[in-house]
């Protein structure tokens, strides 16, 4: 499984929306992609989906150009793009029965499929129902099960939790956590901490820019501490720390606790004041933006 | 093959249970009641100016089945407003693009299966229209209906299937259904008709490649009467053969260019 995007340009008349990506992930595990309005998220996500074409460059899914063989390259992917709508008349069992037809899955494990789907995204009350009476919820919920519909190798989403409640969101954290142990996801998002709690790898755009590609640091193994002294740290509890002008940040070894750590650096003599989780994400996140901001 | 059966099939009932599906219904329910009506009432009364009661009744069957006729061959233009206008603008202005488009279907197969989906309703419409027409006229006449009849029922099908091409591109350019309303009906009724008009005006000449020119054909079969055309001498002979095959040509060309341009436009549409 792999999305790879070689030199994506996308231009709207003078408008730059991606300016010569490029990525490449080529494994199981959820990829979030972040970014304020505007940042070319979704763009990148309709080129990699063949809702639109790019200016220039490639979009491959598993080595098949996307612009060039869409029916092929998206015979891999299911996904969630904008907040799609559904044809009104039609009832959501008609539409999954569609994209059954469409994706080639046959009669016997379309109909194991969709009962567990239906148990995943919770569309068993409705689904018979036209589309057209689906609150936004509701058509949100049916569009999820449609993206996973075939078990594509490939799911992207586009802000899978936009419209539902708490609960809603919850359960489908939960479901693409689990689906991304197997398949690649690639997900969207305004929220970090959403990305932070699904995601194994962050991407951070910004004008059509990638301002930050990296592996995930598990939010709970870091922690900000403000000192009056600064000593050269040993502890064999700490992988790594950086130290600023007015605080310490350390990313401790996951097997041991916070207060074991702080015990370690007050007996090697550093005189704390005060300590509190880090968001290296949100971090990252706004001095990006930041930074960008500062360069108008 | 079989999943552009499976798009047909599933625009098919999308368009069968649409509110413009049951509002061309009603319509069209009304004005074939309403041609029954007339029929009945004036089938032995006609007035002057249609020959009143000199016509021969092999004459009389062929004057009703050119009126009833006339009135059917305006009818896939409201059918295309209908159902063609807002075909592919609807999927992006209704955001069933960012459903549709990301699934393993090539675009060309989506638009040939959408367009199949409207001249089929469209043609459910006009089936209804003719069971009033043979009903009536064999009640009438007690006649099976002229040869005629074929003729025009094939030319209608063959406008059907080109005045829904144009209408599909013109769908394909816009991302508003709106727009795409209004250009039919401006296209149809003001380059087609009033433009045919002025040209015969100005020029004297009667402008044959224009598709409401063509169209007439579907009633001219019968009687080559024109009410459009000022140049030409109307008689109650049907119209030459040379006339059938110049229409037959000019929808054709328009159907099939039209097809091209729009399934070009859908290929490269973007949802933006």
């Amino acid at each position: 499984m792999e999305i790879f995007m070689d030199s994506l340009t996308k231009r709207y008349g003078k408008l730059t929306a991606l300016n010569n990506i490029n990525i490449d992930i080529n494994s199981h595990g959820c990829v979030g992609l972040l970014g304020p309005n505007g940042a070319g998220k979704t763009t990148m996500l309709k080129l990699a989906t063949n809702i639109i074409k790019p200016t220039s460059g490639r979009v491959e899914i598993n080595n098949i150009n996307v612009s060039q063989y869409p029916e092929k390259a998206m015979k891999y992917v299911g996904s969630l793009i904008e907040q799609p709508e559904f044809y009104p008349y039609l009832s959501g069992t008609e539409i999954l029965e569609f994209t059954q037809k469409i994706r080639g899955i046959s009669k016997e494990d379309y109909a194991i499929e969709v009962k567990r789907l239906k148990d995943e995204t919770n569309i068993t009350e409705f689904v018979n129902r036209k589309t057209g009476a689906y609150s936004r919820g509701m058509k949100q919920r049916l569009a999820l099960a449609v993206a996973m519909l075939g078990d594509p190798e490939i799911i992207i989403l586009d802000e899978p939790t936009f419209g539902l409640d708490p609960k809603g969101m919850y359960d489908i954290r939960g479901l693409i956590k689990r689906i991304s142990k197997e398949h690649l996801v690639l997900l969207s998002t305004h929220l970090i901490y959403e990305a932070r709690e699904v995601c194994d790898r962050t991407i951070i755009i910004n004008k059509g820019n990638i301002g930050h590609d990296s592996k995930m640091v598990e939010n709970k193994d870091l922690l900000k501490i403000t000192a009056d002294n600064k000593i050269k740290i040993i502890s064999n509890k700490i992988i790594n720390y950086t130290v600023d002008n007015d605080y310490i940040i350390i990313e401790k070894n996951k097997n041991f606790d916070n207060y074991e750590v702080i015990n370690d650096l007050l007996n090697e003599g550093l005189k704390i004041n005060y300590v509190e989780k880090y968001d290296n994400l949100e971090n990252i996140y706004v001095s990006i933006i930041n930074k960008e901001d500062s360069y108008r | 093959m079989s999943k552009l059966s499976t798009i047909y099939f599933q625009y098919i009932k999308n368009y069968y249970r649409s509110k413009s599906f049951y509002l061309m219904l009603f319509l069209i329910l009304v004005i074939g009641v309403m041609m029954v009506y007339f029929s009945l009432r004036y089938v032995n009364t006609l007035p002057g100016f249609l020959g009143s009661t000199s016509l021969s009744p092999s004459l009389k069957e062929t004057l009703f089945y050119y009126i009833w006729t006339f009135i059917l061959a305006n009818i896939p233009v409201f059918a295309s407003v209908f159902f063609g206008s807002p075909a592919l603008s609807s999927e992006i202005e209704n955001r069933t693009a960012y459903y549709i488009f990301p699934l393993p279907i090539n675009r060309y197969k989506l638009y040939i299966g959408k367009y199949l989906a409207a001249v089929t309703v469209t043609l459910i419409i006009v089936a209804i229209y003719t069971v009033f027409e043979l009903g009536t006229l064999g009640f009438l006449f007690k006649n099976l209906p002229p040869v005629d009849f074929y003729y025009s029922l094939g030319l209608l099908i063959l406008f059907i299937l080109s005045i829904m091409s144009i209408t599909f591109m013109i769908s394909a350019i816009f991302n508003k259904n709106t727009y795409a309303y209004i250009s039919v009906f401006i296209i149809y009724y003001i380059v087609f008709e009033a433009g045919s008009l002025i040209i015969e005006l100005l020029y004297k000449v009667t402008p044959t490649y224009l598709l409401n020119e063509a169209a007439t054909i579907i009633d001219r079969v019968y009687m080559n009467i024109n009410t459009t055309d000022f140049l030409a001498k109307p008689s109650i002979s049907p119209a030459p053969f040379s006339d059938v095959i110049l229409a037959m040509l000019v929808m054709l060309i328009y159907l099939v260019v039209s097809f091209i341009i729009g399934m070009f436009l859908f290929e490269r549409k973007e949802v933006s």
